[in-house]
């Protein structure tokens, strides 16, 4: 499969000119010290996280050393007392709905401006960026009443439909991009093959543009998931309702006025970012295969 | 190649090479291209397009506080223009776009070409660079807040800096919001990039490799120059969000120390100390600003997404 | 095989989602249930458990006809604000009782979002401490019912200082000398720019004798030279190590950190710390004390707490109305806040009964001493516009008089209007 592009971007970063064959111990230092750096860079706050969220107590939480405790998982049993699963069964349907409607709606805008004759289409194209350029502390208010008018308000609808409409500008871009970069004679060969246009597009354009797809869903699986100002002002409260992850867990409070749940967030955070990273993970497994280097060769 | 995707030959009608008048199911192309795009049109329009015109609405009423005085024209813009602190937070603004999304270009190209790599622990390194991405931004704005404060002073304490106070001095400051940015959305490109890195096919290292190009003519005369699609589309988003941003100075600094964006000054007027119209015309300019920085993107992507291969027809 | 896996991965998110989507939707919210009386109110004490939540129960055995429940809004000011702002606007009837911050009552009151009270003010101002009274007025109107207040401590280490300075220089050169002693830093407070810090600088300038506006709030009474006097206090006291370095970044709990950690001889704070720090067996040995001043005469502080409201669209305007009534004045619920929570009641003889309680007793004196911030319509835009002038000042980046200036020049528009 798609070995041979993976072997060539390979051998492409880390570094030297010359044939495969002549990697040196001294080439595997400097790659094993850069992926040091960078787990390091991207985990040592995560690591933080972790160790604050297992602190009990005041003193343990405040302290700038890591691994003064005492330790337990108090902070955890709190977290799913306050119907934190309910938060989280929220966020995922909301987000996995904005996922689904922005992917399929999203695919066939893409696919229309990278490949089907249209007028206008960078005024088009420049249209559909503005949609999600506006300051959105400012569409708040209005959409607020709109959503009050209309019993949006703490529901799921509520959030994935704006969601939705804010996202794909996003989705068009990457998957338009994704569209484009596929060579037509693929698409033209199924035409002669007899398909018509829409065959060509489910069949033959969607398929390999399974990279930009996927990543393009991750991103927005990721965005809605973390979406905080429309969440906070649209469902507010009420885990059994239609609360999010990220207002849950920035409702959370200390024990008195002004004490702020160091621990208790934390906790909060690291058990949302575990699933978050098994579903990324899944989906990015997809963005690499995705691809068949037979089919562009084709 | 066995799984090359082969559409079925159960169509009933033929394709011709003249695409624009073919008629396929009933559709031609371009009512098939408006089918294609209607659903999208109609939902950003159903949700954006009334608030948008709302806020611009307000922006040409005066207002004090919530009171509504009068049809203002465009004073609104006129006193935001001539108002100091609009250009001191642009300034921000600006300053903050390019350094975070310049080093978010840089660093998650990098990524981007890591995780295309097969090595072992490819899976954790792949896990471990998704991380600062999902967490939730108001949370990772306020862990970074705890890494950079004197009180606690994680970082402080890790690196032995004393009492080193980043948030609370001129230019440090800004250096915390940049680095936590940088942090947080790195993999956004990294992920964009990875799934454009997917489609250079791979037959043009091999033959560049034959003629003797090293890795960095590679990655410039192959890797870039097809990457630019998914570059341009990263680039982009990543510009317009960066011009958006409020949680992490918000958060962070509170806009002290010169680090207050537009978004922080657009959020005063409309939610601490609300003035409808004036909150309105402030956002009404960041979107044109912001509008006009997208456009730039948009010629450079446009011309290679759509305008140059329909035009060849 | 790669397109029929792209399409499952795709459909197995879907089946999550339908999965996900059937014990939930949406049931309408709040409307359709019973005559129930809604209290937006938020922060710690409103969650379940809560002394808030006491409250509205010990409500509920006495009023069963008129139930009250709490819709528990965000921790942060602002954000409570906004979201009963949304509500409000909108008209809505989903609030009938709301908890307004003592800052926002002329604004809410501009915006007729409150219900006069008025017709009860002899009931609740005989019962009530003059200080939150005052925060609870506006216009000379009385526009909510007082329920709890809050004002500053100085708390010290009783292990480094025999006696609590009365003098705010007095308060630096300890601060400073022990510091140096103890190879430690010296005085924290609320130094971020963000409302605390106006409060601390109020509580400066209050202290040496200024005032904002005249009586009625129809004249600035903003006196330039004291305000000057406070600003450079400030500033010297960040330049010359009398604040601990990360006094301008610092809110309640970063204060409240250093000062629980032994980081620093002398900590402004309110009451809550107070409890937080006994809990704490590693924490230094402490007392409380009032605010110094800069004459070292009396104390004076500034006023913090939360009111209740009864919003105008209300369709229980009554029985909301009897429920801030009875919030600000029956004692067992007014008992309830300093026994059961952290924050501060604001009934006068409730402080009598609970002298015996060193926090109820010091409390006592300096509420009776306390000042509200001025509970302006434009206080918010005041506050923004001193934390502009004044913080860049403080932290030695701006002329202090051309700040304090500002602040006067500000304070001016606001009355011409």
């Amino acid at each position: 499969m798609s070995d041979v592009t993976q072997e060539a971007t390979a051998t492409q970063t880390t570094g030297r000119q010359g044939p495969v064959k002549a990697r040196s111990g001294g080439r595997t230092w400097a790659r094993t010290g850069l992926l040091v750096i960078v787990l390091f860079w991207c985990l040592f706050p995560f690591f933080w996280l972790i160790m604050t969220s297992l602190k009990l107590g005041d003193r343990a939480l405040n302290s700038p050393d890591l691994f003064q405790g005492p330790f337990g998982l108090d902070n955890y049993a709190s977290v799913f007392e306050q119907n934190f699963h309910l938060n989280l069964r929220n966020s995922l349907a909301i987000a996995g709905m904005t996922t689904i409607i922005c992917i399929v709606i999203g695919s066939l805008a893409g696919y229309a401006l990278a490949r089907l004759p249209m007028k206008r289409k960078i005024l088009l194209l420049s249209g559909v960026l503005a949609v999600s350029l506006f300051p959105p502390v400012a569409l708040v208010p209005p959409l607020y009443e709109a959503w009050r008018t209309l019993g949006l308000l703490n529901t799921w609808e509520g959030l994935y439909l704006p969601y939705t409409a804010f996202t794909l500008p996003l989705t068009i871009f990457i998957l338009t991009a994704f569209y484009a970069s596929i060579p037509r004679e693929l698409e033209e060969a199924a035409r002669v093959d007899g398909a018509t246009p829409f065959q060509a597009f489910y069949k033959v354009i969607f398929p390999l543009a399974a990279p930009g797809v996927f990543a393009a869903a991750i991103i927005i699986f990721v965005t809605a998931w973390n979406e905080f100002l429309l969440a906070n002002t649209f469902a507010p409260r009420n885990p059994e309702i239609a609360q999010t992850v990220p207002v849950a867990i920035a409702a959370f409070t200390g024990q008195v006025e002004f004490q702020r749940p160091v621990g208790i967030i934390t906790a909060a955070c690291v058990v949302v970012v575990i699933p978050m990273i098994i579903v990324a993970l899944l989906f990015q497994r997809r963005i690499v295969a995705g691809l068949t280097s037979g089919g562009l060769k084709g | 190649m066995a799984d090359t995707p082969v559409a079925p030959a159960r169509s009933v009608e033929p394709a011709g090479p003249d695409q624009s008048s073919v008629r396929a199911g009933g559709f031609s192309e371009r009512t098939l291209a408006r089918l294609f795009i209607a659903p999208s049109i109609i939902l950003m329009a159903l949700v954006a397009l009334f608030p948008v015109v709302y806020a611009f609405i307000l922006s040409l009423n005066e207002y004090t506080r919530r009171q509504h005085v009068g049809f203002a024209g465009l004073q609104n813009y006129a006193d935001a223009l001539t108002d100091g602190r609009f250009w001191e937070s642009l300034r921000f603004t600006l300053v903050f776009t390019v350094t975070s999304v310049g080093a978010e270009f840089l660093i998650g190209l990098g990524f981007a070409l890591i995780m295309n790599q097969a090595f072992r622990g490819r899976g954790i390194t792949r896990a471990a660079i998704l991380i600062p991405w999902v967490i939730p931004t108001v949370i990772a704005a306020q862990m970074w807040f705890f890494m950079f404060n004197v009180t606690p002073g994680f970082i402080n304490n890790v690196f032995g800096l004393g009492n080193f106070n980043w948030l609370g001095q001129q230019g440090w400051a800004t250096f915390a919001v940049i680095f936590a940015d940088v942090w947080k959305t790195s993999p956004f490109v990294a992920l964009l990039l990875l799934a454009g890195l997917q489609t250079i096919p791979g037959d043009l290292y091999e033959s560049a490799m034959t003629d003797g190009a090293n890795a960095l003519q590679r990655l410039w005369y192959i890797t870039l120059p097809l990457l630019r699609p998914a570059i341009l589309v990263a680039l982009l988003f990543r510009t317009v969000e960066a011009l958006r941003v409020y949680d992490l100075p918000q958060v962070m600094t509170g806009g002290a120390f010169n680090t207050e964006s537009l978004s922080i000054l657009v959020q005063q007027y409309v939610v601490r100390t609300p003035n409808p119209g004036y909150g309105a015309a402030l956002s009404t300019l960041s979107f044109v600003i912001i509008l006009g920085v997208g456009l730039v993107f948009v010629s450079m992507l446009g011309r290679q997404l759509v305008i140059g291969r329909t035009t060849e027809r | 095989m790669r397109i029929r896996s792209a399409w499952l991965s795709l459909t197995a998110v879907a089946v999550l989602v339908a999965v996900a989507c059937t014990p939930g939707g949406d049931d309408g919210g709040d409307e359709g249930e019973t005559r129930q009386l809604v209290w937006a109110i938020g922060g710690a004490e409103a969650q379940p458990g809560g002394v808030h939540e006491q409250v509205a129960e010990l409500w509920n055995e006495q009023n069963p006809d008129t139930p009250i429940r709490i819709e528990l809004l965000p921790e942060e000011a602002d954000q409570q604000r906004e979201q009963q702002a949304l509500e409000l606007q909108a008209q809505g009837s989903g609030f009938d009782v709301l908890g307004v911050d003592v800052i926002w009552t002329g604004e809410y009151a501009e915006n007729e979002w409150l219900e006069s009270l008025e017709d009860v003010r002899g009931e609740i101002e005989g019962a009530t401490l003059p200080g939150p009274f005052e925060s609870a007025t506006w216009g000379d109107e009385l526009w909510v019912a007082p329920y709890n207040s809050n004002a500053g401590f100085l708390y010290y280490r009783t292990d480094l200082v025999d006696e609590p300075p009365t003098t705010w220089d007095e308060l630096c050169e300890e601060a400073i000398s022990v510091a140096e002693d103890e190879g430690i830093n010296g005085f924290i407070g609320q130094g971020a720019r963000y409302e605390g810090f106006v409060v601390n600088w109020l509580e400066y300038y209050w202290s040496a004798g200024g005032e904002l506006y005249n009586e009625d709030q129809t004249q600035v009474a903003f006196d330039t030279e004291l305000g000057v006097q406070a600003t450079e206090f400030m500033a010297d006291a960040m330049a010359d190590g009398c604040y601990a370095p990360g006094f301008n970044t610092a809110q309640e709990e970063e204060a409240r950190n250093e000062f629980q950690q032994g980081n620093v001889v002398f900590m402004r704070n309110w009451p809550y710390v107070h409890s937080l720090l006994e809990e704490d067996e590693e924490a230094p040995e402490f007392d409380i004390a009032p605010l110094p001043t800069f004459t070292g005469d009396g104390t004076i502080s500034a006023l913090g707490g939360f009111n209740n409201g009864v919003s105008a669209f209300s369709d229980n305007i009554d029985a909301a109305k009897e429920f801030v009534v009875w919030a600000a004045t029956n004692e067992e619920a007014q008992t309830m806040l300093a026994t059961e929570g952290s924050v501060p009641p604001t009934m006068a003889s409730v402080y009598d009964d609970l002298a015996d309680d060193p926090v109820m007793a010091l409390l006592g004196d300096v509420l009776g001493e306390a000042k509200p911030r001025p509970p302006a319509p434009e206080w918010n835009e005041i506050s923004v516009e001193m934390q502009r002038a004044l913080f860049p000042a403080v932290n030695g980046e701006a002329d202090i008089q051309s700040s304090v200036e500002a602040v006067r020049s500000h304070l001016e528009t606001t009355v011409e209007q």
